[in-house]
């Protein structure tokens, strides 16, 4: 995955904000993730349909970190999401 | 930013809840005569083993309604809306063992088949409102339950806690009026004459009956605590407040829920355990695991009960 991919979250993947974290739950396998106050951010941006490069974009302007730092762990995060079925690709 | 698996849906392990009186009207249960437990054409979707990974429960489905079996001791037929329980007792089963195996097992699954929030967790009620101690088997939800139903207090559930969420409130519905304990915690909280259920073949806990040396809140209460029990390492009584994310987790792993691959279902647990993470009433509590440290722990509790500061 590369920051120029497109992704989309599947339809049975749900997620609700439980306190500074958001939960996900895959309803296909029945498994449930969380993700940590950063990571629910990017979510969030996903969610409101914004792309890999948007989304760094917006954490490289709201947490103040270095973009190449911010994209290394964006791309982490989301390789992480594809490999558990919470993210696809295209 | 990280991700963290959680668990999988699941219902909790065998030695799960009772119900009760108000659970009774909510399901009806149908007992006929004693049958051979015939091979199902299907496998199971889901299987209880005990800690020796001896199967304790198969959960088959039959049509929109799900048979689950207790191998060697009862067959019983949930519905599809769980409002109704047919029992077929294996061949020589007690039946004090049957009716065990209805409150215990198969009557919390029928209630979250209805969608009702059903947790593996023991619920008191004190000063007008409910504390509820969720944890796996062996935590001492039900000595708590017991201790505190012995000392001023009264209980509302020692396992299959069900909770009605209002808004953003949640009000802890009655179960049966009755606790079971090891033998230990038999002797150590209760009279020698305490009233109690027929034995059950299959278990060497005993049902207590509430009275009056075990006192049972037969209303609903509002939820005001609901505490999260540690492993008993805590050389004092410890209570601490308890992330919303840990508390959702911790309810997900202690949790009824009959079919976890019916999605609608399974999308309203979420939502409900989601909700309910959300309130500000959730705790880590442990303490040494003592029976003479028990008073120490109730009073520990009631004043985090009473604490106006702490209220939400």
């Amino acid at each position: 995955m590369t920051l120029s991919d497109s992704v989309t979250i599947p339809q049975d993947v749900l997620a609700r904000q439980v306190g500074e974290e958001t939960v996900i739950l895959d309803l296909a396998s029945g498994r449930y993730f969380g993700l940590d106050a950063v990571g629910a951010r990017i979510w969030q941006l996903l969610t409101e349909g914004l792309q890999p490069a948007a989304v760094r974009d917006a954490v490289v302007a709201e947490y103040e970190v270095e973009p190449q730092q911010a994209e290394t762990d964006l791309l982490r995060l989301l390789r992480e999401l594809q490999a558990q079925g919470l993210l696809r690709i295209g | 930013m990280s991700l963290t698996a959680g668990p999988e849906a699941h219902g909790p392990a065998a030695n799960s809840a009772p119900g009760g009186p108000v659970s009774a009207e909510a399901v009806t249960l149908r007992q006929l005569p004693e049958r051979p437990q015939a091979a199902e054409p299907a496998p199971p979707f889901q299987t209880w083993t005990q800690p020796d990974q001896s199967i304790w429960a198969l959960f088959h489905r039959r049509g929109p309604a799900y048979l689950l079996r207790f191998r060697g001791l009862a067959d019983f037929e949930i519905s599809a809306d769980g409002r109704s329980v047919t029992c077929w007792p294996a061949p020589g089963t007690p039946e004090a063992s049957v009716r065990h195996l209805y409150l215990n097992q198969a009557l919390p699954l029928a209630l979250s088949r209805q969608g009702r929030l059903v947790l593996h967790a023991s619920a008191i009620e004190a000063q007008g409102v409910a504390a509820a101690f969720l944890g796996p088997s062996g935590r001492g939800k039900s000595t708590l339950a017991a201790s505190f139903a012995t000392s001023g207090s009264r209980f509302l559930t020692d396992d299959g806690l069900q909770i009605a969420l209002h808004g953003a409130q949640a009000e802890v519905v009655p179960s049966h009026p009755s606790i079971r304990l090891w033998e230990d915690s038999g002797q150590a909280l209760l009279a020698a004459s305490a009233p109690a259920a027929p034995p059950v073949h299959y278990t060497r806990k005993t049902r207590f009956l509430a009275g009056e040396g075990l006192a049972f809140c037969e209303r609903p209460c509002p939820l005001r605590r609901a505490y999260l029990l540690g492993p008993g390492l805590a050389a004092q009584v410890s209570i601490r407040p308890c992330q919303a994310s840990d508390a959702f987790m911790g309810m997900v792993r202690n949790s009824f829920l009959l079919d976890i691959g019916e999605q609608q279902m399974l999308t309203r647990h979420f939502d409900d355990i989601a909700r309910l993470a959300n309130l500000p009433i959730h705790y880590h509590l442990d303490y040494p695991r003592d029976y003479a440290r028990l008073p120490e722990v109730r009073a520990a509790v009631l004043r985090h009960l009473a604490d106006p500061e702490d209220t939400p």
